[in-house]
């Protein structure tokens, strides 16, 4: 059956029809080849219009339709769901774009109308090469694994319970609560209630849609988005690991310190009484009390902020205010202790946080504002040397230092991005899907990543995240509903593919492997997002994506080409 | 400049920014030359470098490809692979001794339907001015 193409032209009301010589276009465009016939309509998109579109298509026995009209993004998909009422395939629907892009921006209706006429004669040749394309879908597995335990695991996996889905909570230590538990009186100081977290590990802990996993590593996960199968092992172990399928995977592997023993700077290990933020927490987690060395009470403590910012080269957010939270907790417990802050750029960005440094200063807490410190001397008479922002030369005696280490990548890391197929961000952390418009996704669909395994998070941004994953899950995998895949995807001719894999490297998505019994690369229509990267970088022209193949894309060339 | 030449521009316009963002010059009512036939891809990664020479070869005056601004690509760095790709493309361009000014790739986003009317304004204007494709019907491949 040779093909019958209509092609119908929306008046638009008056923006397109007084815009462009209708007529002009129908006259010009009715002795093309292949098409049956040209129409006009006042409004195509209208209940009126799309009824007269699929009459027209079942009276006509019409196999492509070709719409001058509106841009794709307006009426793309209400065209394509008119095809399917009439009873043809909608991706042999091309709408041409003769408004936005031709009638509102020429003046010239004689110009208007002629670039009409050569757009809609592209969308024709276009046309004839159409492959009629078919949604799929694909069983999706509710299930969710959330991997690591602390603050960004517990609440994801907490807020992800819902009946019908089961949420698997794999956590490499023995306990729940991440690194927050080990701090409870430095974080109560701060006005942060530790029982609310454990309050939630019990509710973890009594729900029966969530199986906790402690003192577990996850060994692979492989699949896409609905489809991931999770094997696990006992940490330590050989025997005993699970194996289970999860439709999504919330990454939450929360993060590390940087070492300060790697810099001489910092005299920390060398000199006694210098301490991490980790240190101090712990010291007065054990006792309460503040005590040097030598068992005395210390007469004058520096905090000393940005510990390894230099190497690492980006700011950790968050040290800012728990050391002015330590310089509060010393200044409210021990009034008479000298507290000064040594600080470069101080980071006081939300709402609160100005208002608590300006009664740090008040409590009487010394801020100096320096661009480099170091610290030297001995137990009992450290000294701080620091360069202002001017220039100048300081120096500091104190008994005590505490050093604030940047955050760091969680050790296992690059062995979790490698697993999971996802990219990680040149710092070492996980890297977001879109930094502005996708935070909590990551190149693979059905992978989020939260928390501070994705960079330094404050408390508040890290649950900001998990909730916000949360809600991700909740709309896209919904528990007895399929799911469907991007139809436009790359395909591989095997006659043409040379086995090169160029393809392989430059898909962001890992959505293309290697054949190695057939030589050629193989595309999972599951994961593929139908950019055509790979396309675009065959040397062999192996590589078609559907709906954008070299043909369609050449039959539009060569019409706006033509004379 | 010839006397009334005008210049033939291919453009492919990637479907999340330049696309959107020619829209939105529309939607604008911003006026600019009708030199340029929009071709919509779904990345500008899209773009085998052959698609461009092969527009040249035949007849283009000019070339256009037209992407997300770097770090904004729908598909993470898309773009940064045609930023590649048309490089290699421009020494080819030298190579053989053809014209560079008629190959060019811009980043417009799709709040930029001003920016997509000044780019296709200037380069219409450039190619008017440097004259139609000499290697038009010259070369083929």
């Amino acid at each position: 059956m040779s093909d019958k193409i209509g092609v119908y032209v929306c008046e638009c009301g008056p923006n397109i029809g007084e815009a462009i010589d209708i007529d002009k276009v129908i006259e010009a465009i009715s002795p093309i080849e292949d098409v049956a016939v040209v129409r006009r309509h006042k409004l195509l998109c209208s209940g009126d219009g799309q009824n007269f579109l699929v009459d027209e298509i079942k009276n006509e026995g019409l196999t492509h339709v070709v719409l001058g009209a509106c841009s794709p993004k307006d009426h793309e998909i209400t065209f394509m769901n008119v095809a399917t009422r009439a009873g043809i395939n909608p991706y042999l629907i091309q709408v041409v774009n003769i408004r936005e892009q031709c009638a509102w921006i020429f003046k010239d209706k004689d110009i208007a109308t002629k670039k009409a006429i050569k757009y809609i004669r592209a969308g024709i040749e276009r046309i004839k090469y159409h492959k009629p394309l078919q949604k799929k879908e694909l069983d999706a597995n509710p299930d969710v694994l959330v991997l690591g335990g602390g603050l960004a695991g517990i609440e994801a996996a907490l807020a992800l319970t819902q009946t019908d889905r089961k949420v698997y909570l794999v956590e490499k230590s023995a306990d729940l609560g991440g690194s927050v538990m080990k701090f409870e009186k430095l974080l109560s100081h701060q006005g942060f209630n530790l029982g609310l977290i454990k309050e939630k590990v019990d509710k973890i802990n009594s729900n029966e849609n969530i199986e906790v996993l402690t003192s577990t590593n996850v060994e692979s996960v492989i699949g896409f988005f609905g489809n991931f199968e999770v094997t696990t092992k006992p940490a330590g172990e050989e025997a005993g690991g699970k194996s289970f399928i999860v439709g999504a995977v919330v990454v939450a592997s929360g993060y590390n310190w940087f070492d300060l023993e790697s810099t001489p700077r910092y005299g920390y290990k060398k000199i006694e009484d210098v301490f991490t933020i980790n240190d101090f927490g712990r010291m007065i987690e054990e006792s309460e009390k503040l005590k040097l060395s030598t068992g005395k009470e210390p007469k004058s403590i520096a905090l000393v902020h940005c510990g390894g910012r230099k190497e690492l080269g980006y700011c950790s957010r968050v040290c800012c205010m728990q050391m002015m939270n330590i310089g509060n907790y010393i200044k409210d417990k021990y009034p008479g202790i000298e507290v000064h802050e040594l600080h470069s750029d101080l980071c006081v960005s939300s709402k609160n946080d100005q208002k608590y440094y300006e009664k740090s200063k008040e409590k009487g807490i010394n801020f100096i504002r320096m661009k480099g410190v170091e610290v030297g001397g001995k137990a009992g008479a450290i000294s701080i040397e620091y360069t202002t922002l001017a220039g100048d030369k300081g120096k500091l005696a104190v008994d005590m230092a505490v050093v604030a280490p940047g955050m760091i990548p969680e050790a296992g890391t690059p062995q979790v991005a490698d697993m999971l197929n996802v990219p990680l961000h040149p710092t070492g952390f996980f890297k977001e899907g879109h930094e502005k418009l996708n935070p909590v996704g990551t190149t693979m669909d059905g992978i989020y990543v939260v928390g501070c395994a994705q960079g330094p998070k404050s408390f508040m941004e890290t649950l900001i995240q998990a909730q916000a994953a949360t809600g991700k899950i909740f709309s896209h995998l919904i528990p007895g509903k399929k799911i469907e895949p991007e139809v436009k995807v790359s395909e591989i001719i095997e006659a043409f593919c040379t086995g090169c894999q160029t393809c392989l490297d430059v898909c962001f998505y890992g959505a293309i492997t290697y054949d190695e019994d057939k030589g050629v690369s193989v595309v999972n229509e599951a994961i593929c997002r139908g950019c055509g990267n790979c396309a675009g970088s065959c040397p062999s022209d192996a590589i078609r994506p559907k709906h954008f193949t070299t043909t369609q894309l050449y039959q539009e060339v060569v019409e706006a080409l033509r004379e | 400049m010839s006397e009334g030449f005008e210049p033939r521009i291919v453009g492919f316009f990637c479907k999340w920014c330049t696309y959107a963002g020619a829209d939105l010059a529309g939607t604008s009512r911003l006026q600019y030359p009708p030199n340029v036939l929009p071709i919509r891809v779904m990345c500008s990664s899209r773009v085998d470098p052959v698609f461009l020479l092969t527009a040249y070869l035949r007849g283009a005056d000019a070339v256009l490809i037209g992407g997300c601004h770097p770090g904004d690509c729908h598909y993470i760095e898309g773009n940064y692979y045609t930023r590649r790709r048309v490089a290699l493309l421009k020494n080819i361009f030298e190579t053989l001794k053809l014209d560079t000014e008629r190959l060019r790739l811009s980043w417009i986003s799709a709040s930029e339907g001003p920016r997509f009317a000044k780019v296709i304004t200037e380069y219409t204007e450039n190619t008017k001015k440097i004259g139609p494709n000499p290697a038009k019907n010259k070369i083929f491949i």
